[in-house]
């Protein structure tokens, strides 16, 4: 439904004619994030440049129930920065400036579209940097991040982002333009901080985040380990957490990524190998030479091909490069494909590896496999060919098995990417109805209009599982898994 | 429908049996919360027993307060109104332990000694040693929000609870979270929960996130000669390499109360790791000390569980400030004590600016509110802080309120979540910020 003139000509007003995009092409680049599949343009996008502004869009939209979508980089997987209802997108690109970095008290205060990259590069020399690193951290933004909890390689041993924010500011779906939480770490009261992180911009707009910085650690020691067989890669991920060894990260990665990462990227991932390990130790030097002699001894026991250290920082970042532009190259593997996000108990990995090679047998799919082992979160990525009948299908069906696999061993239907359209219908996979409504509630108290983010994380729409037909596209250039 | 009528003690009896339903007087004068003594006390067996109870009690509009191991029960307002203790205890299982994953179910009146226990065979713990903790219920201690020492480098409860079974209001019993380390599905609810002091819903399982023991631990008390120096030295310490994983930050009166040297400002550090970085990290340690006038010695390890000595006092305060300004606001606290005269002493939390203050004393409290809780109160709140009173009688919360103040509209919100989830305000009514 078209805005009324009105509503546009006061959103003009707030934030400018330069702030506000309504034209046809101009809406184009807004209607769908990384996950292409859902595509949904909102009748206009504004571009705020201060918090009050982003107040008064809030109370504008909330008089007049127009509906709103916030929306950072656009990075996001889940179709979460889109508008299924049409509606006003809320794009934080133009409030992406560090307002101070406090070294004294660790912790720094950014604007949400801040680029996740810029702040520890900005850091760094003080001898600091932000650790919440998902892949797309050259290109995502804090704000983002915070929205929707994301997580990254390196949160196996330093947490995801909700355990790095100290405060926020936030314009409720209420249009309460408030303060959360702050530089000092207590506070009286519900912990509205840890809600409204995560919460996919259905409670309200992140206007601004204290984010923790946390000191570069003393060295890092990076290896590389090949198996032949994925088995013998899970084996090893459980071994060295069973042996009490929480690394920086744990990654891994299977043959069909290898290979496509090799012709892509030339990481220096050995080519043939049924599975490669990526395994990072970060901290005082003492310490991480201690840790990898167990570590290589391990791998060893488990039959591993090959144990590479990287010698220089040129060589760990070549490492790096492969498995964090792996996505990128997906377009080698396969003209589409179904992304899982799930999570199991770090101690299933072997089981549901296995699981997994026969639900791919079953439903006749190649499902190709980077992921962060160490916390059990998987990443398959089921490949099908749109233009093959019945191959879409066949795909679907694979992604439903393995979601229900990853569940009865007690996980968890999203570790790092977040619900939005994509999963809130397999939210009653994983929690009960009183469970659900409780969520549902909580959003009312934040939003009572529900004018946030419609029809996003929890499955009360009919825009969940029904109307948002895949269509045939051309792969994203940049995806970041 | 008043509490004591005998049918409503008979349908109670019924739910949990009559064995755990206390009537006797003088017994339910030892689960008074700030003076007011409940009608009767019950004490489930299990979650679905707490389920029936707070059915019960919320078709009857009964205040409830639940209590874990009772350490605790001074945090807060007084009650507006107390019907039923619900007493937890005997939700003490484990209900599952897999030491692969490194994670645990347990059931909230479990205390934290009982889970250690459990974990000590496989060298795991849960993180968290908030001051005289072994006693205290894992469910209080995430009620309360408490931490100790290790929070310094595994944070707190909110970083370590992955998902909670509840029992809300209305007697439904729900879950939030996940039972895996990483989980994005749906809100954290877990986040919410936590600090919550049971105005929400009460905790019933709690699943956490366990670590690794270290290999191999040290500890040390660096002894520092001023405020001065032990404000480079641990600024210095924050912004150097290494990694303690313990961290307390005591005056002299709270080292001597602990058992150990009462220097002027003394840090207790651990460092556990392997063995080698150990002894490296110690020695880089002790030569970051005595480059700022600190004496470095090492000590027990059973020191740590003395801390909770040091500030075992009629009276606590807990003041929040930023990390950098912690010497100053520990200097302003015991200034402000000695100007009143009363004796004090301080643990604090290095690197997250938490002071807690023992208060020994015969001041009468209007004099305690008014010359040392709310002038430092309003000092540290202009500054972003906060200042509550962790632990004070009656008459003191009476005269200055438990939480201090906080923002309107933030007060709204969390107005708003209350009614949401406890409509009839039977949930520890007016025992949180604001009056919640």
């Amino acid at each position: 439904m078209p805005l009324p003139p009105q509503v546009l000509r006061e959103l003009e007003r707030i934030v400018g004619a330069a702030g506000l995009v309504v034209s046809r092409e101009g809406l184009l680049t807004y209607e769908c994030d990384m996950h292409t599949f859902y595509k949904g343009a909102p009748e206009a996008v504004v571009l705020p440049e201060s918090a009050a502004q982003v107040a008064e869009i809030v109370r504008l939209c909330r008089r007049e129930r127009v509906p709103i979508v916030p929306r950072g980089s656009g990075t996001g997987l889940i179709g979460g920065a889109m508008a299924p209802e049409g509606g006003v997108m809320v794009s934080m690109t133009r409030m992406n400036r560090i307002v101070e970095i406090d070294f004294a008290n660790r912790c720094a205060t950014v604007e949400p579209g801040l680029i996740n990259l810029w702040l520890s590069q900005a850091t760094r020399e003080g001898g600091y940097f932000f650790a919440p690193d998902p892949s797309s951290q050259m290109v995502s933004s804090i704000g983002g991040n915070a929205s929707t909890n994301a997580g990254g390689p390196h949160c196996l041993k330093y947490g995801i982002t909700v355990n790095h924010i100290l405060g926020l500011e936030v314009v409720t779906g209420a249009g309460e333009l408030v303060r959360l939480g702050g530089k000092t770490h207590e506070r009286p009261g519900y912990d509205l901080t840890g809600v409204m992180v995560g919460a996919e911009g259905t409670l309200g707009l992140i206007t601004g985040v204290i984010v923790r910085l946390t000191h570069l650690p003393e060295s890092v020691k990076t290896i590389l380990a090949s198996f032949s067989t994925i088995e013998d890669a899970s084996e090893t991920v459980s071994a060295i957490i069973r042996a009490g060894i929480i690394p920086a990260a744990l990654e891994m990665l299977d043959e069909v990524v290898i290979r496509a990462i090799e012709e892509g990227i030339h990481a220096g991932y050995p080519k043939g190998a049924g599975a490669v390990l990526l395994i990072e130790l970060d901290g005082p030097v003492a310490e991480i030479e201690a840790q990898a002699a167990p570590i290589e001894a391990i791998c060893r026991e488990h039959l591993a091909l090959e144990i590479r250290v990287a010698r220089s920082e040129a060589e760990r970042a070549l490492l790096w490069k492969g498995r964090k532009e792996a996505a990128g190259v997906f377009g080698r593997l396969t003209p589409n494909w179904l992304l899982q996000d799930a999570v199991v108990p770090r101690s299933k990995l072997p089981e549901i590896m296995r699981e997994l090679q026969a639900i791919g047998a079953r439903h006749r799919v190649v499902i190709a496999n980077v992921f962060h082992a160490g916390d059990g979160n998987l990443h398959p990525l089921i490949c099908y060919d749109d233009r093959v009948p019945g191959e879409l299908e066949r795909a679907k069906h694979a992604n439903e098995d393995l979601l229900h696999a990853c569940l009865r061993l007690g996980g968890s239907v999203t570790g790092e990417h977040g619900v939005g359209l994509d999963k809130c219908e397999s939210m009653p996979l994983q929690f009960a109805k009183a469970d659900l409504n409780f969520m549902a509630r909580l959003r009312r108290a934040f939003d009572p209009d529900s004018i946030m983010n419609p029809g996003k994380l929890l499955p009360s729409h009919p825009a969940c599982g029904e109307g948002f037909r895949p269509t045939a596209r051309p792969l994203p250039t940049g995806t970041w898994i | 429908m008043a509490v004591s009528t005998p049918a409503l003690h008979d349908a109670l009896a019924d739910l949990v049996g009559p064995a755990h339903v206390l009537r006797d007087p003088v017994a339910r004068t030892r689960y008074a919360v700030d003076g007011l003594v409940p009608g009767v006390v019950i004490r489930p067996a299990d979650a679905e027993e707490v389920s029936r109870v707070l059915a019960l009690c919320s078709s009857e509009r009964l205040a409830v307060v639940a209590r874990g191991a009772g350490t605790s029960q001074d945090l807060g307002n007084p009650p507006r109104r107390l019907d039923l203790v619900l007493e937890l205890g005997r939700l003490a299982a484990v209900r599952e332990y897999v030491p692969e994953d490194m994670v645990a179910t347990v059931e909230t009146g479990l205390t934290l000694a009982g889970l250690a226990a459990h974990l000590a065979p496989h060298r795991q713990m849960l993180a968290l040693d908030p001051p005289a903790g072994g006693a205290r219920s894992v469910g209080g201690v995430l009620a309360t929000h408490a931490s100790g020492a290790l929070r310094f480098r595994y944070g707190t409860g909110r970083d370590l609870l992955l998902g909670a079974r509840f029992v809300q209001a209305d007697g439904t019993l729900t879950w939030g979270g996940a039972k895996v380390v990483k989980s994005v599905t749906g809100y954290d609810v877990p986040k919410l929960l936590v600090g919550s002091l049971g105005t929400l819903a009460v905790l019933v399982e709690a699943t956490l996130r366990l670590h690794p023991m270290p290999p191999a631990t040290r500890s040390w008390q660096v002894a520092l000669p001023s405020h001065a120096a032990a404000r480079a030295f641990l600024a210095a310490l924050l912004d150097s390499p290494l990694q303690p994983d313990r961290a307390a930050l005591l005056d002299a009166a709270g080292l001597r109360r602990a058992g150990l040297t009462p220097d002027p400002v003394g840090l207790l550090l651990s460092i556990g790791s392997v063995a080698e970085a150990v002894e490296q990290q110690g020695r880089a340690l002790e030569a970051l000390a005595s480059g700022h006038g600190g004496r470095t010695e090492g000590i027990a390890d059973a020191a740590w569980s003395r801390l909770g000595a040091a500030v075992d006092a009629p009276i606590r305060l807990r003041l929040a400030c930023e990390p950098r300004r912690l010497l100053d606001w520990v200097a302003e606290a015991q200034a402000a004590a000695r100007r009143l005269g009363v004796e004090t002493a301080l643990l604090a939390q290095p690197g997250h600016g938490v002071i807690q203050m023992a208060v020994w004393g015969s001041q009468e409290p209007r004099r305690m509110g008014a010359e040392l809780v709310r002038p430092l109160r309003a000092a540290v709140e202009a500054q972003g802080g906060s200042l509550i009173l962790e632990r004070a009688p009656a008459e003191l919360k009476g005269d200055c309120e438990t939480w201090g103040s906080i923002s309107p509209e933030i007060l709204t919100i969390m107005k708003r979540i209350k009614s949401e989830f406890d409509p009839n305000d039977c949930l520890s009514p007016g025992r949180f910020v604001g009056g919640l």
